[in-house]
């Protein structure tokens, strides 16, 4: 085998291949990002189904459905119902706590009224609640509040040694090494101004404030919120959905302005942690709707916020709000009544069972959820049927159009079908690159082989065949696809992963990069200049436009620093939080092998040329 | 006399320039013996490498117009694949321009043919072009590239190369046009030392000196062989 030698040879003495190799690389590497990105954006809207909405939904919009507990429990009769929750879903308009001041401002929400503990079981609601504990900030706010109030007993309360303590852990730069005799006169001789001062600025720091007054006195301070002194409570109060005893809402993490995400995905709470939602109220209006659509009377209600959730999912967390599920049904008239006869307001005629409007419903693991789907369907005709015979009336499947048994997927079709259709358009168009990488294969091989006439000619009469030449670039074709496909898995993947931390550097570019590029670009004019001296018109061409290039960029990343950076990806516009950053490895192999095919591919032509090549005619002359 | 190693029989060969056809070879025969030196005198442009490319298995005659024949069997009709093993096999090129390979070192240009379907694989040909370069004085010259080696030092790389598969004909195309008279003394002297040890050599040349080396010569004139004076005409068939 003689063609190893002459690949590897050809490929080490000469640099443009490397070309070749590094638009493989490039190609490969675009396309596994892109196609990443779009692969983690499906998975986030498809697992995000799940913890939002369980697998299959009943719905039956503004009338509800009735005896859904009887419904819930046919369902759960049956094995591979893991669980199922009534839902109560409208609209409303819940006004915020802030600013500080009477025009409050208000906020669209889509109110979902649920039973908490059934509709954790479903869905992942639990584990979406943001707050485990009151936020530090928050904390230290509300003991500084409480402090202040306090000041004059817990200074008057503070022994000596109390007294060294508070010197020692709040002006420990001051005092730091002076003999403990010399702290103890400075203790003692403290106005008492001072102290509470020094008292009120540990609020920040618990840890050191317990120190300082004792566990008593902390008590003390903690005891107006339960929240402070209990941890876990907040949590708690949000899986429930009240606070202090009270119907609470958990809103999602968007609904309140107060809550600003920063770019490092972590949030800030306006006012130094006082707009923390679980410490206010807000007002929630809805506007019922009678059983045939006409508009009722506003009901309003006054709710405090026991939690925060974060989905994930944009949309749902700027808009949802979760609250306990006998409440909106009052608020939409879905609860349950008394029928009383018209002419004599005293005299009960009937009963109308409370209704939800949605049945979420989740199968048990590893159960898909086209065969939930079916199995809801027969179990919803088993409750339809036993209602009839018990003479309620219910909605029926096939007769109502408004009811109606789908998948988590099939009632988000017209969201998630697009995206799906939308990446193999990514990657058809991306495909095209390939076609782009073969050409300049092509044209570089070709190069190669018209310079090597002559090789081929010397070859062809030392015995080698037409097809052990059309090998020669078959292999070389195989080398560049080879290489640059294994360096493209390298590009896609370092990008891929990395991808929330360079989506963060696009939103504030930093300035060492802008400057080091217009460095180099110095650097390159300078060598650009005394190879201008030297006559030579190719280095001066490409050190110009290297040197346009890299002042252009590193200019434009200036400006764009300076005017604030670009977010590529606005939450707002994709849904998601989050920005991917998983590889998607089987797309990743394919669009390798592609690359590495299409180059032996493109290396084939050139190498039927080389084969074809008249030995006679190529050794002719030197 | 045994029957002849390689015999031409009434060879022709036309190129077309165009729309014209120019006729080169007009019906060409010779036959060379078994460990024969063979010199092919004729001016520039007579058609001397066109004979030697149909004679090596590179080229194909006017088709129907003319045979080859290799220990008594025709090339034509041979697969490509015999064609390749042919010139794998049997014969060994040497050129004017010496044509190696300016990649690769002097040992692998040398080797180059070992490494071919059909070569003697590449450990031995390695130890027999090491063997050969060495008698050629060029051991110290084994990872040079072509291209820092002088014209002889070329050309004996290139004869080196031609041996490599150790094979029966030698088919030199003025290997010492190039070369001034000096080197190219010893470059024939290497041809006849090997031409002592069996080989048979067809060489073609412009140059009646040259041609005196070697046992017998003959002159292509207006595309047709002629027997030189002074030489037995070689039987055919
Ligand atoms: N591929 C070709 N197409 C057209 N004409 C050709 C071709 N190859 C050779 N010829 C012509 O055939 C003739 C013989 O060429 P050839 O190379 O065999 O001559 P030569 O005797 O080796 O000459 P030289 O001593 O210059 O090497 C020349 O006139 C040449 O122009
Ligand atoms: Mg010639």
């Amino acid at each position: 085998m003689y063609q190893p030698l002459l690949t590897s040879r050809y490929l080490m003495t000469r640099m443009i291949p490397l070309l070749a190799v590094a638009a493989v690389a490039l190609c490969v590497a675009l396309v596994i990002v892109v196609i990443s990105v779009m692969t983690g954006f499906l998975d986030m809207i498809r697992s995000s189904g799940q913890t939002l909405m369980g697998d299959v939904v009943i719905t039956y919009p503004i009338r509800g459905i009735p005896y859904y507990d009887s419904l819930i429990s046919t369902l759960e009769q049956e094995q591979d119902v893991k669980a199922a929750t009534p839902v109560v879903d409208t609209w409303g308009l819940l006004r915020m706590p802030y600013p500080v001041g009477d025009a409050k401002e208000s906020e669209q929400v889509q109110i979902w009224g649920i039973d908490p503990q059934s509709f954790s079981q479903v869905t992942g609601f639990a584990e979406t609640l943001k707050w485990s504990e009151i936020p530090a900030d928050t904390a230290a706010n509300m003991r500084w509040d409480r402090m202040q109030q306090l000041a004059p007993t817990l200074v008057a309360n503070l022994d000596l040694d109390a007294r060294v303590r508070l010197l020692q852990q709040s002006a420990a730069d001051e005092v730091g090494d002076a003999e403990p005799s010399v702290i103890r006169q400075l203790a003692a001789n403290a106005t008492r101004d001072d102290l509470a001062r020094r008292l009120l600025h540990l609020a920040w720091q618990p840890d050191a404030l317990r120190l300082v007054i004792g566990d008593e006195a902390m008590a003390a301070i903690d005891s107006h919120d339960p929240r402070l002194g209990e941890r876990g409570l907040v949590a708690e109060e949000g899986r429930t959905l009240q606070r202090g005893g009270r119907a609470a809402i958990v809103s999602g993490l968007h609904v309140s302005k107060a809550n600003e995400r920063k770019s490092t995905g972590e949030y800030d709470i306006s006012g130094g942690g006082y707009w923390w939602m679980p410490n206010h109220e807000a007002t929630l209006t809805t506007l019922p709707i009678d059983s045939r659509g006409g508009l009722l009377d506003p009901k309003s209600i006054v709710l405090p916020f026991a939690n925060e959730f974060a989905s994930g999912v944009f949309l749902i967390d700027q808009t949802r709000i979760m609250v306990p599920l006998q409440i909106v049904q009052d608020l939409t008239n879905l609860d349950s009544a008394d029928i009383v006869d018209p002419d004599d307001p005293t005299q009960v005629v009937g009963h109308v069972p409370a209704k939800a409007t949605m049945i979420l419903v989740r199968g048990q693991d590893g159960i898909d959820p086209v065969s939930l789907r079916s199995l809801v369907q027969t179990s919803y005709r088993r409750f339809q049927d036993a209602c009839i015979e018990a003479g309620q009336s219910v909605p029926r499947l096939d007769r109502d159009p408004g009811l109606r048994i789908l998948t988590w997927e099939e009632q988000n079709a017209s969201f998630i079908g697009p995206v799906e259709k939308e990446r193999e358009l990514m990657r058809t168009l991306f495909s095209i690159v390939y076609l782009v990488c073969g050409a300049l294969i092509v044209a570089i091989f070709w190069a190669i082989v018209y310079e090597k006439t002559r090789d081929i000619g010397i070859l062809r009469s030392i015995g080698a065949s037409r097809m052990g030449i059309v090998w020669i670039f078959l292999l070389y074709g195989l080398f560049v696809g080879v290489f640059g496909a294994l360096a493209g898995i390298c590009l896609g993947w370092l990008v891929t992963v990395n991808m929330p931390a360079i989506h963060e550097q696009m939103s504030s570019p930093p300035m060492w990069l802008g400057i080091a590029l217009l460095v180099v670009a110095a650097g390159l004019l300078l060598w650009t200049i005394s190879k201008y001296r030297g006559g030579q018109l190719l280095p001066v061409l490409l050190g110009t436009l290297g040197v346009l290039i890299l002042a252009g960029l590193g200019a434009g990343e200036l400006v764009l620093r300076s005017s604030g950076g670009i977010v590529l990806w606005d939450p707002a516009v994709y849904y998601f939080t989050d920005v991917p950053d998983a590889v998607d490895w089987p797309s990743a192999w394919i669009t390798a092998a592609g690359a590495v095919i299409c180059s032996v591919v493109a290396a084939a032509i050139p190498a039927a040329r080389a084969a074809d090549i008249d030995p006679v005619g190529a050794l002719r002359y030197e | 006399m045994s029957s002849p190693l390689l015999e031409a029989h009434d060879l022709h060969k036309t190129y077309r320039l165009g729309q014209v056809d120019v006729p080169v070879l007009k019906g060409c025969s010779l036959a060379v013996s078994r460990g024969e030196w063979l010199a092919v005198l004729g001016s520039s442009g007579s058609g001397k490498s066109t004979l030697l490319h149909l004679l090596g298995g590179l080229d194909r005659p006017d088709s129907g117009r003319g045979e080859i024949r290799h220990e008594g069997q025709p090339l034509e009709g041979r697969s490509a694949r015999a064609f390749d093993r042919y010139r794998a096999q049997t014969v060994g090129f040497v050129f004017q321009f010496y044509h190696l390979l300016p990649e690769l070192t002097v040992l692998e240009n040398a080797m180059l043919p070992g490494l071919v379907p059909g070569g003697i694989g590449a450990a031995p040909a390695r130890r027999r072009v090491s063997n050969l370069l060495d008698r050629f004085g060029l051991s110290h010259r084994l990872n040079h590239r072509p291209r820092e080696l002088s014209g002889g030092e070329r050309q004996r790389t290139a004869i080196a190369r031609a041996l490599a598969n150790d094979p029966q004909i030698l088919l030199a195309d003025e290997p010492t046009g190039n070369l001034d008279a000096h080197t190219g003394a010893e470059i024939l002297d290497l041809l006849a030392e090997a031409h002592q040890s069996g080989l048979t050599i067809v060489m073609v040349t412009h140059d009646q000196q040259i041609a005196d080396r070697a046992d017998r010569d003959c002159r292509l004139v207006d595309g047709v062989l002629s027997v030189a004076e002074g030489t037995e005409p070689a039987p055919l068939a």
